[in-house]
């Protein structure tokens, strides 16, 4: 029995040169046959083979505002926004350090802005905990950076690439070796278990694919400032392209009656990026993550006892 | 009226060659083992053929385990367990086939990811060396319904099982993974001269689950119900 390889080798020389012959018609079905059923909509088709989604490309020139965004959500076009940081304490990460030749810094949120103001007491006086620390030296590390799941919207934060797989019953988010499920077409569960990144269900809205998630448990932060939440929250995600396909927007909206007086809303934007070498990553991160120099951070999730 | 005949002709060398891709077996879906060992069973029985250089290794590896000096850190601070060892997991995982050019396996365990790359051969021996995986790097092709997936260039921080069993850095790895009913089986051929007298299999195999949605995974959470997986304790 000759294998399969051959034999589709051979049919699709005949495909070609008979193609020449008759035109492109010849070899349509044949593409549509390869194209894998992911169920997106033409406009939103975010899993093409080599393709990736980039938090950050650099600029070719030094670019404050961009450089800026580098892990930070953008403010909504109205309403409220993200916590941000404050005239106070400028923020500089380690891409405006070195974009704008000056020291990277930790985040120090702005409490009295508007966004700050949004806080419930005990957010607040989280936050003051946490500005405090920062500005006697000590942990302004993010929870990603030691290794812990992010939850949802910091998940977005992450500026390296993240791969998306479509399907047609499930989207999958994969970034810096986490995953997020997203069940297409579903309603939520009657109670889920609270989780890291929650119970997401989605559908498909024209070209955007619009993301529902409740179901959080209240141990990751909604963003770098180490802002907490309770089991309340409820996060609406609206993914689409923008600038011809070229940027993935995320649009999203946070509602936490036990954390916030209002919900607030954010962006974060993500930019093609054609590379097949590049594909989702293995989860390392705990590996060599020891806090090195003293300075208390948070240990990595580490389980005294083995699971199994 | 020539062309046309001919372009007849091209429809139907199209519809051949529509049909052989449409044919490319479909494996996508999550897979749950129903049972559990921590140490990995040699296909035909027996004991991993350890030569004496890796009878050397796995007793200073248990002894390390044993008085604390050796660390599982795939448990302890769950990085990736490394080929075969994730094989053997508990916890369901999913298989996908978007995009097309790779296979990629999801597990539910600390979301480990293996991605088996169809459109490319390994990367040369230096990147191996340079760039060693938990998983390794992993590339695949299909032989008639079988996925064949060929693997190398696994870093040295991890163990073939639970109970400490040792590999060398140039072990690869050949799975034959094939969908048979609602089971999958993969069969897998360790190649390791550096520890083992000649190369040896271990066969797993999980139940089809379409009915199961992937959780989240951290260390020290608390996880999965794994009752129904014959031969855990928690």
């Amino acid at each position: 029995m000759t294998s399969g390889l051959p034999r589709m080798g051979h049919a699709l020389a005949g495909a070609i040169v008979l193609t020449a012959l008759c035109g492109a018609a010849g070899l349509l079905p044949v593409l549509a046959a390869e194209a894998p059923r992911t169920g997106a909509p033409p406009g939103l088709d975010l899993s093409a083979p080599g393709v990736a989604w980039a938090g950050f490309v650099a600029p070719k020139e030094p670019n404050y505002a961009i450089a800026r965004l580098f892990n930070d959500f953008a403010n909504p076009a109205t309403g409220l926004g993200p916590v941000t940081d404050g005239p106070d304490h400028p923020y500089a990460n380690n891409e405006v350090a070195r974009e704008m030749r000056i020291p990277p810094t930790y985040r120090v949120a702005d409490l009295n802005n508007a966004a700050g103001k949004n806080l419930k007491p005990w957010v607040r006086e989280a936050l003051a905990r946490q500005n405090e620390l920062v500005l006697r030296g000590r942990n302004g590390e993010t929870r990603e950076a030691r290794c812990w799941e992010t939850g949802v919207p910091a998940f977005h934060l992450n500026p390296g690439l993240m791969h998306i797989i479509q399907m047609p019953r499930e989207v999958v988010l994969f970034l810096t070796g986490r995953a997020r499920h997203i069940w297409l077409d579903v309603p939520h569960s009657a109670n889920p278990r609270p989780s890291w990144y929650g119970e997401s269900v989605g559908h498909y809205e024209g070209d955007t694919l619009v993301v529902d998630t409740i179901g959080f448990n209240d141990r990751t932060f909604v963003d770098s400032y180490r802002t907490p939440h309770t089991d309340k929250l409820h996060v609406v995600e609206r993914f689409r392209l923008i600038d011809g396909g070229n940027t993935l927007e995320v649009a999203f909206t946070v509602d936490d009656p036990g954390a916030f007086y209002q919900p607030w809303s954010g962006t974060r934007n993500r930019h093609r990026v054609v590379n097949p070498n590049a594909r989702p990553v293995e989860f390392d991160c705990p590996a060599f993550n020891d806090d090195y120099f003293n300075i208390g951070l948070e240990p990595v999730p580490t389980a005294e006892k083995p699971d199994f | 009226m020539k062309v046309s005949c001919v372009c007849g002709i091209g429809v139907s060398f199209a519809v051949a060659l529509t049909s052989a891709a449409a044919a490319a077996p479909d494996i996508s879906g999550t897979y749950w083992a129903t049972s559990y060992s921590p140490a990995i069973q040699v296909l035909g029985g027996g004991s991993p053929p350890l030569n004496a250089a890796g009878k050397a290794a796995y007793e200073k590896i248990q002894a390390g385990l044993k008085d604390g000096s050796i660390v599982d850190k795939a448990r302890r601070v769950c990085v990736p367990d490394g080929v075969p060892r994730v094989l053997a997991t508990p916890y369901p995982f999913e298989i996908f086939q978007v995009p097309t050019g790779q296979v990629t396996f999801l597990y539910e365990m600390n979301h480990q990811v293996r991605v088996v790359v169809m459109d490319k051969p390994l990367p040369p021996r230096q990147t191996l060396i340079v760039d060693a995986k938990y998983n390794g790097h992993s590339v695949g092709r299909w032989d008639g319904d079988t996925l064949v997936v060929e693997s190398a260039g696994f870093n040295e921080w991890t163990f073939l099982d639970a109970s400490g069993l040792p590999h060398g850095d140039e072990m690869t790895t050949v799975e034959r993974i094939v969908k048979v009913g609602n089971q999958l089986e993969d069969v897998i051929t360790i190649h390791d001269p550096e520890m083992y007298e000649r190369d040896w299999q271990a066969r797993f195999v999980y139940d089809e689950r379409n009915d199961v949605r992937l959780e989240d995974y951290a260390c020290n959470d608390t996880h999965r119900d794994l009752s129904g997986v014959k031969g855990v304790r928690r």
